[in-house]
């Protein structure tokens, strides 16, 4: 078995597991965009190595494969830098949950549920 | 109830949060006090509570920012006019306190700061302490465009716009520095009153030497960023 055999199966076993993944629900749609175009990617960059070595040429890379590398590189870059976009909101919310709950918590055992105008906000 | 609340964030203050509360309730009678215990895991919630504050105990430890955020939420929620912010171990005297607010109800600033150095009062502090707060107040002053003398003081009071200011966004950590800026942008007045500051009765400082250079450059950044942001809070 060659590396181009290895290399088309490696990007379908991947895909298959992004598309499962996606189907079970555990990886939201939004974030799976991002994993089903990398396996796309991979796919056609394996299924036809030539595509590879035509841009290199046209970008002026000797060694194709050091523009897989570059590819890959900044696709890592690009998903490490969401996934921290994505964590900062998470922390947001989970602040914003926490300090809600603590007061509602507070509230409650203090049995005092009126607003200072005198209206009741528990309704 | 009053129209002023005492923001009182509390890491495991057990031996001074008691005093605090009472010596505040002693020299401003006319205030509530919230405590926010920042998952505490000793009895500062029970003291508080016995020594008549209001206690909101978070399940899980937000920081300091996060913790007095929740302060401002509560005010903002009982529809408070001024809030009040005041080191719980015991730094900060509250006899200064009815001034601070006198100055707020006055209009005299959105913010009343508690200052250390506008006039002579008894605090001292150390030279590398100092030469941090002078190379702080030049920061400050190059973004805010006026001096401030005590850019890290903590000690404060401020009115409803700024608790509706705070209710949605209030720096992570080491806020004080970084408020400063944000009130600036938001077009909030700031007036320092001189106030006395007593040795830390109990507890370590939260910047300590090995943080030092994290903090300023935490500050740095936070302040830089804050000029390059749109002057509106966005409802997150």
């Amino acid at each position: 078995m060659n590396i181009y055999i290895l290399g088309i199966a490696f990007s379908l076993v991947f895909l298959f597991t992004v598309v499962d993944l996606m189907r079970r629900r555990v990886l939201m749609e939004q974030y799976s965009l991002l994993w089903l175009g990398m396996g796309v990617v991979i796919l056609l960059l394996s299924i036809f190595p030539q595509w590879l070595n035509g841009v290199a040429v046209a970008v002026g890379i000797y060694y194709a494969p050091s523009l897989l590398f570059l590819i890959g590189f900044l696709f890592m870059l690009g998903t490490m830098l969401h996934l921290t976009v994505v964590l900062s909101r998470l922390t947001k919310r989970t602040v914003r949950l926490v300090q809600e709950i603590a007061i509602l918590k507070a509230e409650l055992a203090d049995g005092n549920h009126t607003h200072p105008d005198g209206t009741d906000k528990t309704d | 109830m009053n129209d002023a609340v005492v923001i009182i964030p509390a890491l495991n203050e057990e031996k001074t949060v008691a005093a605090v509360v009472n010596s505040i309730l002693c020299a401003v009678p006319a205030v509530d006090i919230v405590v926010v215990s920042d998952g505490s895991t000793d009895r500062t919630v029970q003291e508080a509570r016995a020594a008549g504050a209001f206690v909101i105990s978070l399940s899980v430890n937000l920081g300091i920012g996060g913790a007095v955020q929740t302060g401002y939420r509560y005010a903002k929620e009982r529809g408070y006019q001024y809030a009040i912010q005041i080191d719980a171990d015991g730094q900060h005297d509250p006899a200064d306190l009815p001034r601070l607010l006198e100055e707020a109800r006055q209009g005299r600033g959105d913010m009343i700061l508690g200052s250390r150095y506008v006039e002579r009062t008894a605090y001292r502090s150390s030279r590398s302490r100092r030469m941090g707060m002078i190379l702080l107040s030049t920061l400050v002053r190059l973004a805010v465009g006026y001096p401030i003398k005590d850019t890290t003081s903590g000690y404060r009071v401020v009115n409803r716009r700024i608790i509706e200011l705070f209710s949605s966004y209030y720096p992570f950590d080491y806020p004080e520095v970084e408020v400063l800026v944000l009130l600036h942008r938001n077009r909030m007045t700031i007036h320092e009153v001189a106030v006395q500051m007593k040795e830390r009765q109990a507890g370590v400082s939260s910047i300590n030497v090995r943080k030092s250079v994290y903090y300023m450059v935490k500050v740095t950044l936070a302040v830089g960023l804050e000029l390059l942001r749109k002057r509106a809070i966005e409802e997150d």
